[in-house]
This record gives C-alpha cells, structure tokens and sequence, in this order.
C-alpha cells in the first residue's frame, strides 16, 4: 500500500527533528556510554511534554490514537540524534500487548503508558533465541519464575510483557516488576538499559496461550521491529549525510575527497541502501494490522539493519582515523546500529520468519 | 473506485483479452520476421484500443490522460511479455524529441501517428566506439554543404536500428570547439543513402537488437536539425529527461523471488530440502526484502504523481538495484539447479528462465545508464559530492589527449 505523509504526519516529522536537534547533547550521550544502568531522562522529559509517550495510545485510555505511522516519524528523529528511550519501542509493545484487553491491566497501564508515567519492558528472547518455542521462564497459579536475559529497558521498567511456559505450552504474560531482582548489564550501549530479570514466584496474569500466544508475541515484536526499523533508518541517514558533509569538506591530494569514485560510490550505494529501507518501513507501517504485515515488517527490519549497520562502517570508513576516536561520537550510532540489530530479533530470526511467510511455515 | 483504477481494470480486461494472440506463450518459436510483424501487430491494436500514446497530446494521436495513467498500463502490461520492446526507444526517447524540436509539425505530427500504429519505427543514434558513457566524447562528423549538412562516421550499440525507418542523431559539427559545444542535433531517413546498419550478434540469446550504423557522405537538409548549430548536448539530456516515468520491475527484468521460492522447493542440497537450508533461506529473504523497498519506492512514486506531487529522485535506484540483485539471483539459482542448469535455450524468456536472465544480465547493467554512470549521478545530483576530475573540461575537443 505505501502512502504518501499528510501534512500532519509531515508536521510531527519536522516537529520531533527539531526539538531533538536542539536538545541532545553529544557530551552527555557520551558520558552514558562510560556508566551503567543509566539512561537519557531529558529525551523521556521531551517525549513526554511532546506527547510522544501519548501518541499511540488508544484516546479513550488518554491517548491520541494514532499508529506506527506517526511513532514511526519520532522513532526516525529519535534514531537521527542517537537520543532516544528504549521505552519508545518497548512502551509501544505494551499498549500492543494491553490495548486488547477490557480488564483491570489495561485500564491500569494504559493510562499510566499516555502520561510516560510508566515503563514497560517486552521480555521475549531467552539465550540467543528470540522467540525459543518453549521457554525456560515459567508461568502457574498466577506465579512466573525463571531468568530472561539481558532485557531491553529492563533496568527501569515497571511491568514487562514475558514470553513464558505455561503448562508445556508458550504463554504470554503480564508481570509487574515490583520486586523483581534486576542485575544491569554493562552494555557497550548502556543507555539501552538492559537488564537480566530474575523472576522468583513473581505475581503475573495470563495475556494469551499456545498458538494465540506465539501469534500475539509476533505481531508485538512485528509492531516492534517497525518502530525500530524507522530508528534505523533516522540514523542511517543521519550518517549518510554527516559522512557526505566530511567529503565535501575533507581535502587530499589536492581535492575534495568526496571526488573520489571510491568514496562517491561508498556513498552513492549507502544512498540506496537508506531510501529502500525508509521505503519498507513506511509500507509496513501503513499495512498495520492488516494481511501481509509480518511479511512487510521482516522486509523492513531486514532492510532497516542492513542500512545502518553498513552507513556506520562506512562513515566512519570515510571519515578516516578521526572517524575512530571518542570525541567524533561516530561510535554512538556504530554502538546503535548494533544495539538495535539485536533488540526485536537479529537478522537471522527475520529472515527465517520472512520465509515462513513466502514459502509456507512448514519448509 | 479512483478513477485510475478503473484504467487500471479496463487496461487488464484488454490485455487478457489480446494476450492469446500477442502473449509470450504466442510468441514462442517466432523467427525474428515473425517476432517484429507480432510486435507491429500488436501496437497497431494498442492504438486502435486507444492504448498507445496514453500521456500524449490528442492533437499527436495520443490520449491525453496523465504520465501517472501510462505507468499504470506498463506495470499491467509487463507481465503478459508482449512484443513491446521494438517500440521503446521509438516511442519513448526519438518520436517525443522530434514533436519538441522538429521544425516542420504537419510532418512530425504524421510520424507520431505512424510511430503510434507501429508502422514506422524510430532509433537513437547516441553511442559511438569512442563515446557511451561520455556522450560528449562522440567523433561522427557532420559538415555544412551546399544550404544542408554532411555526415559521416559510426554509431553503436543502437538498438533496433535494422528496423528503423528514422533515427535522431548527434554529431560533431566543430571539433575545434570546447567538447560539449561542439555538437549538433538531427533526425535522419534510415534509408537514405550512405546508412549502413549491420546488427551486432551478442552473447545473450535471443534476436539481435543492438547495431553499428555507418554513414558515409549521408545528406541532411537543414530543415532536419533539431538543436542549434553547437547546441546538440543539451537536447540530448533534454530527450533522456523525456521519458522521466515508466514502469520498473523491481526483479530487473528477470525472474521474480516467487520463481526462485518455487525452484528451491522442488530442489535438495546434499539430500536435504534446499528451502530449508539457511544460505538459500538467507537469499530469498535478502532478495525479497530488498525489491519489496524498490516496489514501495514506486508505489510511493506513483501515489505523489496521482496527488500531483513530484515523486523523489530515489527511482533512480531501481534499474542500478534490480539488475544486479537480478544477476547474482540468477547465478544461485543455476547453482542450485547444478548439472540441470546447464541446459541453454536460447529462445527462453530472461523473465522466467534463469539461464537466460543470467546471460543477458550484463546488457542491462551496461544499457540505458551504466552502474557506474548511475552511481556518479545519485552522488552529484542527490548527495551534492563534487565532480570527478575532468581534464577534457575546458579544452578544445581535437586537443583533448585520445
């Protein structure tokens, strides 16, 4: 389907850039590298006052009931300045996993998700698995035990959505983390706040069982890997063009280095590279919800990755021996770019999920 | 239902209904006499079912409809393989810069309509040994004689040209001035004497299509100029920017992911299923991903073209992008195929056989553009990156190191 931005989807855009390029602060983004446990508050300050936080949430929980498309928009201003939450995606999994519901939960969260009060964490991944068939995390009689690793956001997070077993099937469940035993994990993105989760009898609720379950827990990451995949994209770009810049600028050999086929080329294809992954990261989010939209996700996420794991070597590339030291700050989106290859499941897992849809589950 | 997608379903129950007669499986086993009268054929029907011409003025026979209306056509189209391909360069680059440029209209207005019903056909004579890339590097000679012109030298790579009944040509008329200035724009009679074609055989199957065309003493009246006298290049770059939206197949005019996905499915790797092994997974996937952007990039295109927007430069990727995917696909697929991937038929389609996709994959990274060419062009004219460098810039083109 695709779509072209309307002018208020054009106005979010422009809006989110501009805030972020007058707020974030490379020293400060680099000073969380060096500590753990710690994250960008002043990013969550102006997603909340900007009401990005509110932004997908349904209005009747407080919410301004857009989607992907508008979250989207933020999540590539966001990936563009290196700021941003891990709560951007995870918050968006939440109101995924509750906005369903009639219960107490949703009436409880959602609210609470609009205001950014509070965080949420997606707990799916077990080992190097992202969504293992049955997982070693528990889940009987209102209890969930067991340890997810390295969870994104899961330092700070108030409940988390956990991909469990329950009773020999895969579950999905809602755990407040009240109480719940965290250890940081020194990250070489620490701002990503993962943390291992050591459930110990930790009261849950049911979400969904067996089949519902695995196809919730996919759709949620699927939601996920789209927001993310506009990150991506935001800061694929955002290399592009820093590295652009340097070449114009940088002069060897008596020219401008950018007129170098060698260098013009790097960037010519990384160019391609950016404007294919914007382009299926913008369909996805338009087919939301709609047939084909696991399959569009997987295209985007894959693509998504791709472009930004590539514009970080070569911009840095292209920069040269400044490119690889601490003050030029390339390493934050190089640090990004891997941070957010893993979280929402690594290439290898979408491309087998891609195949699952073209080719049929059962190849 | 939008309007376009009613053209869009008038122009589908049309094709269905000439494709018995004009379809790939139709044109199987044609000789190349065959091949070209189907194709003429069926562009005369195209006209009479008033499908030719679709963004062109009603005054040239056209139908007056938007660019947006013939894209949509070409993606309908473009599945059922019809003989098409006589009429691109014809209908696309050389007939539309003689309606600009053409002095004489009565007689430029009768050609589009003989060009439009299939009877006339047009090629573009731009490519020398010694120029392609650098069209400005040409060295066809044109002289004034008598109130008229004299040409004289050689053409390649002109597709279509042993059809052609007229051709639009450019030639050096002053190789004492700067390389670029030197040039001159012209239509030519294909026919007249002193033309010589004689077609290129190449290594892909299929009938030849590309040609060396010689001229020796050719006259043209003044009347068949078409750009000042030394103002040639830029209605060159005028006709290449003529054709700004056409259809793009985001499998580069090769076989779709769908075909591969169905290949593996029916092929092992080492007595396991191929579709179940990683490297084969990791390909389709990759493949798949990749031409999905290029096909959201079009939509995306074509939705800003129906609300009356300019659709993004980002559509230049598509034939650098496709071709190349296309190529590598092709090799992995006769891999997979292994001993049975050997056998060549040279008259197979490049849209559903994979061997023949492969061997005529280089024409497409070559044609219309280069790969490198292309990749200059997004740095200078998307990114802003400088020029390479350019010692024939500023120099008279006879002092310019051959």
């Amino acid at each position: 389907m695709s779509i072209v931005y309307d002018e208020q989807q054009q106005a979010i855009a422009r809006e989110s850039r501009r805030v972020l390029d007058a707020r974030v602060d490379k020293a400060r983004l680099l000073g969380l590298l060096e500590r753990t446990g710690e994250w960008d508050r002043t990013f969550w300050d102006t997603a909340i006052e900007q009401g990005w936080t509110a932004l997908a949430v349904p209005e009747a929980q407080g919410g301004l009931g857009l989607g992907l498309i508008e979250l989207g928009l933020v999540a590539q201003a966001s990936g563009a300045a290196t700021a941003g939450a891990p709560f951007l995606t995870s918050n968006y999994g939440a109101i995924r996993a509750l906005a369903g519901l009639d219960g107490e939960a949703a009436s409880h969260w959602l609210p609470k998700l609009a205001s950014g009060e509070a965080l949420a964490a997606i707990a799916s991944a077990e080992g190097n698995a992202v969504l293992p068939s049955l997982p070693t995390v528990t889940f009987a009689d209102g209890r969930l035990s067991g340890t997810k690793p390295a969870v994104t956001a899961g330092l700070s997070a108030h409940f988390a959505v956990v991909w469990a077993s329950h009773g020999g099937e895969p579950a999905l469940v809602l755990a407040t983390l009240d109480g719940v035993a965290r250890r940081a994990v020194d990250s070489f993105d620490n701002a990503r706040l993962f943390a291992d989760l050591d459930f110990a009898d930790s009261p849950a609720s049911l979400l969904a069982t067996g089949d519902a379950a695995r196809i919730l827990a996919l759709d949620i990451l699927a939601r996920q890997a789209v927001v993310t995949a506009h990150e991506q994209v935001g800061g694929a770009e955002a290399l592009l063009f820093i590295a652009r810049d340097y070449a114009n600028e940088r002069k060897a050999f008596g020219q401008p280095i950018g007129a170098f086929q060698s260098v013009k080329h790097r960037l010519a294809e990384l160019y391609g590279l950016v404007e294919i992954a914007r382009a299926n990261a913008i369909h996805a989010a338009s087919i939301e919800g709609q047939p084909g939209f696991v399959a569009a996700a997987a295209a985007a996420r894959l693509t998504a990755t791709e472009a930004y794991d590539t514009a970080a070597r070569d911009a840095v590339q292209v920069h040269g021996g400044i490119g690889t030291t601490w003050e030029s700050g390339l390493h934050l989106h190089m640090r990004r770019a891997r941070s957010l290859a893993i979280e929402q499941g690594n290439m290898l897992f979408w491309e087998d999920i891609l195949v699952d849809e073209l080719a049929g589950a059962s190849a | 239902m939008s309007e376009i997608e009613t053209f869009r379903q008038r122009a589908r129950a049309w094709l269905e209904s000439v494709a018995p007669a004009f379809g790939k499986d139709a044109l199987k086993g044609l000789s190349e006499a065959e091949h070209l009268a189907a194709g003429r054929a069926y562009q005369a029907a195209k006209f009479a079912a008033g499908f030719a011409g679709i963004h062109w003025d009603p005054e040239l026979g056209g139908q007056g409809l938007t660019p947006l209306h013939k894209v949509v056509f070409e993606q309908e189209e473009m599945g059922f393989g019809m003989p098409i391909a006589y009429f691109g360069v014809s209908l696309g680059i050389s007939v539309p810069v003689v309606l600009r440029f053409a002095q004489d209209r009565a007689w430029a207005r009768e050609r589009a309509i003989a060009a439009l019903r299939g009877d006339e056909i047009w090629c573009q004579l731009f490519s020398e040994p010694s120029g392609g890339s650098d069209l400005a590097g040409l060295r066809t000679k044109v002289e004034t004689e008598g109130n008229g012109w004299k040409l004289n030298g050689q053409k390649l790579w002109t597709t279509f040209a042993q059809h052609s009944d007229y051709g639009v040509i450019i030639a050096r008329n002053d190789p004492k001035a700067l390389k670029h200035k030197g040039l001159t724009f012209f239509w030519l009679d294909m026919k007249a004497p002193g033309v010589e074609v004689r077609p290129i055989k190449l290594a892909a199957a299929g009938h030849d299509h590309v040609n060396e065309v010689f001229f020796d003493d050719v006259r043209l009246d003044d009347g068949q100029r078409l750009s000042p006298v030394g103002g040639g290049f830029a209605t060159a770059m005028a006709t290449l920017m003529i054709e700004r939206y056409s259809a793009s197949d985001p499998a580069g005019f090769g076989p779709t992911t769908a075909t591969f996905v169905d290949l593996a499915k029916i092929s092992e790797i080492n007595g396991r299923p191929a579709i179940a092994d990683g490297r084969i997974r990791s390909a389709i996937a990759r493949s798949h991903a990749m031409r999905a952007g290029l096909e959201a990039i079009t939509t995306r295109a074509m939705r800003m073209m129906a609300a009356g927007m300019e659709p993004g430069p980002e559509g230049a990727l598509n034939k650098l992008v496709s071709v190349r995917s296309r190529q590598k696909l092709s090799e992995l697929a006769i891999d997979l195929m292994g001993q049975l991937g050997l056998a060549w038929d040279p008259l197979a389609s490049s849209k559903d056989d994979w061997v023949a996709s492969w061997l005529a994959a280089p024409t497409g990274r070559i044609a219309g553009g280069a790969d490198e060419m292309l990749l200059n062009t997004i740095a200078e004219k998307i990114l802003g990156l400088p020029q390479d460098h350019r010692p024939d810039k500023g120099v008279p083109f006879d002092q310019i190191p051959a």
